[in-house]
């Protein structure tokens, strides 16, 4: 049986280094230890270029090369011949690799010091089992096209956006025994990404922020690439070796002084994948479990396929809420009146945070708009509002459609339910809610400082 | 007084230690084309003067390296600690292929069950641990060889530093 790469994929997610032999011009051979040897079709592969080794004088001269990889499940030992082709410095394979060891750096604080310089691409002329070393089963999981399938199903039931996120998790869960898992929108001033939905955590982290760049969510939102970490222990370990190796050489001060992300430290696997539309990068799913080597390249081929469906829905669903089905408001739904002892709520011009009685709730775009909501409610009594005169507003400032609104209004109703559900947002239709006061409101305008 | 090159051996005490530790070992050589070949090795002996050091290979599973080395091809062999990823490098040129002297293969057995054991430690199933080592049990023979030069492969700045001989 003639073995193919794409059989053999397990055996490059980075939980056993590698081992590669090359031979310098004088005939020396020379022969080092891997950190990861990348797939790239059934006929390539990318090993990292990182520092200027003799690896990489050798293969210059001589294009030949010899790679062991292990399966890291049976062990199994397979020897690839190589001829080096190119090596490249940018593009989808480049920022792939350069994400991968990005997320592993961003974790322990060695940003600044592993640098992917290049990939470089080699041809593979032959593949070879070590004698009595099985071959892999390459059959690829059916139920995880099954799950696919039925993920994909239910999210086009879904008629408004809070639904979608909802099922989605839900479907996680169901159908692939997920249960870790949040969903992250970009904010559209690029910088920094925010949890609109979460499932399988103490805490929701709903309104939680991270910037772009910053670790393994932040990597996938700038790289705009999938990431999958397996092996979260193999992998820190790796980077903890050349932190103390540079924490020793004159090049310490490059190290970074921010306690780094603290998400690898506790899961076996992680997986991220970007939600993009014609270009354009709208949010990340990210994905974990406590095991390790929970995910495989499959798991991350069927991730990337919901992701990109998901990336359609919300789009879809965003555009439609712009525009109320019903030219006028509901009305005959009672309205919660205000009784008991007043709540203070107090917002911040300059970063439009909001606290209720002295508690943090949330600042931009969705406490601008929960200002501008109460305030109209103080000021007119109206309770009954829709997306569009939000989208209308010109002191709210709301970018144009690029901004997904009802997200914002999905993070806001979320987290007055869990800081102070006397406050709540109710969707009332399409483009439409309704805004719940059940306490006396008494508004003050601080001023910072 | 300072010792001459020849009474001085190129591995000190500590490097020689380490060899003979429960380190990930593969040797490689080149054929006569300059194609280069590798394998695993399952242990090592370090001669009591440092000077001599010896790998043992699986016959069946390093077949190209054997034949390389059989025909006068050097070799170079990397030994790396999956505890702590410190990794050294040593080359030779005269390497010498011979059958297991007395007590290698107990050197052999002994080298698979700490392997096994560092890299239980770290998380890898028994299973795949024990599965890696099985070839300990092969049909084996000694390479022996003279390191002429040691490079310093742990990851970061210094990953390739030669060690000794200083130039």
């Amino acid at each position: 049986m003639t073995l193919t790469l794409r059989a053999l994929r397990r055996c490059f997610e980075g939980a056993v280094p590698a081992s590669i032999a090359t031979c310098a011009p004088d005939g020396m051979p020379n022969v080092a230890k891997l950190s990861h040897v990348h797939y790239v079709d059934d006929g390539h592969v990318a090993l990292s270029y990182q520092f200027f080794n003799k690896t990489r004088e050798n293969i210059l001269h001589n294009t030949r090369a010899r790679v062991e990889v292990l399966d890291p499940v049976s062990a199994a030992q397979y020897t690839l011949s190589l001829e080096y082709l190119r090596t490249e410095t940018e593009g989808p394979m480049f920022e792939s690799m350069k994400a991968r060891l990005a997320a592993i750096a961003s974790h322990t604080g060695m940003s600044k010091v592993f640098c992917l310089l290049g990939s470089d691409v080699y041809r593979v002329l032959n593949i070879e089992a070590a004698p009595g070393d099985a071959a892999l089963d390459s059959s690829p999981r059916a139920e995880l096209l099954s799950g696919l399938r039925a993920c994909v199903d239910e999210l086009s039931g879904c008629a408004d956006l809070a639904h979608l996120l909802d099922t989605l998790l839900q479907g996680l869960e169901r159908h692939w025994d997920i249960r870790h898992a949040m969903l992250l929108m970009l904010d559209p001033d690029g910088k920094r990404l925010y949890t609109v939905a979460s499932r399988g955590y103490a805490e929701s982290g709903v309104g939680s922020e991270v910037r772009m760049g910053e670790g393994i969510v932040g990597v996938v939102a700038s790289a705009r690439t999938p990431i999958r970490i397996g092996y979260a222990v193999q992998e820190y370990r790796y980077s903890q070796a050349a932190r103390q190796s540079f924490a020793a050489s004159a090049d310490g001060n490059t190290l970074e002084t921010e306690i780094p992300f603290p998400g690898l430290l506790e899961t076996g696997s992680q997986l991220a994948v970007p939600l993009l539309l014609a270009g354009r990068l709208s949010g990340v799913l990210y994905v974990e479990s406590p095991l390790e080597q929970r995910f495989t390249y499959e798991d991350e081929d069927a991730m990337a396929v919901l992701a990109s469906q998901l990336a359609l829905h919300i789009d879809f669903l965003a555009r439609g809420a712009e525009h109320p089905v019903d030219p006028e408001p509901s009305a005959g739904a009672p309205v919660v009146s205000a009784r008991g002892v007043a709540v203070t709520i107090r917002h911040y011009a300059a970063d439009h945070s909001v606290f209720v009685d002295n508690d943090y709730l949330i600042k931009g775009v969705a406490g601008a708009i929960f200002w501008k909501l109460l305030r109209e409610q103080v000021e007119t009594g109206r309770v009954e509002f829709t997306n569009r005169e939000l989208r209308l507003d010109a002191s709210l400032k709301l970018p144009d459609i690029t901004d997904n609104l009802d997200a914002r209004l999905i993070l806001l109703q979320r987290r007055l339910a869990e800081r102070c559900p006397y406050l709540a947002l109710e969707k009332t239709g399409r483009g439409r809610f309704r805004l719940n006061v059940g306490r006396p409101p008494r508004l003050v305008e601080a001023t910072a400082g | 007084m300072p010792r001459t090159q020849t009474d001085s051996p190129l591995l000190d005490a500590t490097q020689a230690a380490f060899l003979v530790g429960p380190v990930a070992i593969n040797a490689a050589s080149h054929d006569a084309d300059r194609m280069p070949s590798i394998t695993r090795a399952y242990g090592c002996r370090v001669a009591a003067d440092r000077s001599e050091v010896v790998v043992f290979l699986s016959t069946a599973r390093s077949v190209a390296v054997l034949r390389d080395l059989a025909a006068d091809a050097p070799i170079a062999v990397v030994f790396s600690r999956p505890l702590t990823h410190a990794t050294l490098q040593l080359k030779g040129t005269r390497p010498r292929i011979q059958p297991l002297a007395p007590g290698d293969r107990e050197i052999m057995r002994a080298y698979a069950a700490a392997f096994s054991m560092e890299i239980i430690a770290l998380g890898h199933a028994h299973g795949f641990s024990h599965a890696l080592m099985a070839p300990a049990g092969d049909a084996a023979v000694a390479v022996a060889f003279h390191p002429e030069a040691v490079f310093d492969q742990t990851p970061g700045p210094n990953a390739g530093m030669r060690l000794g001989p200083k130039p």
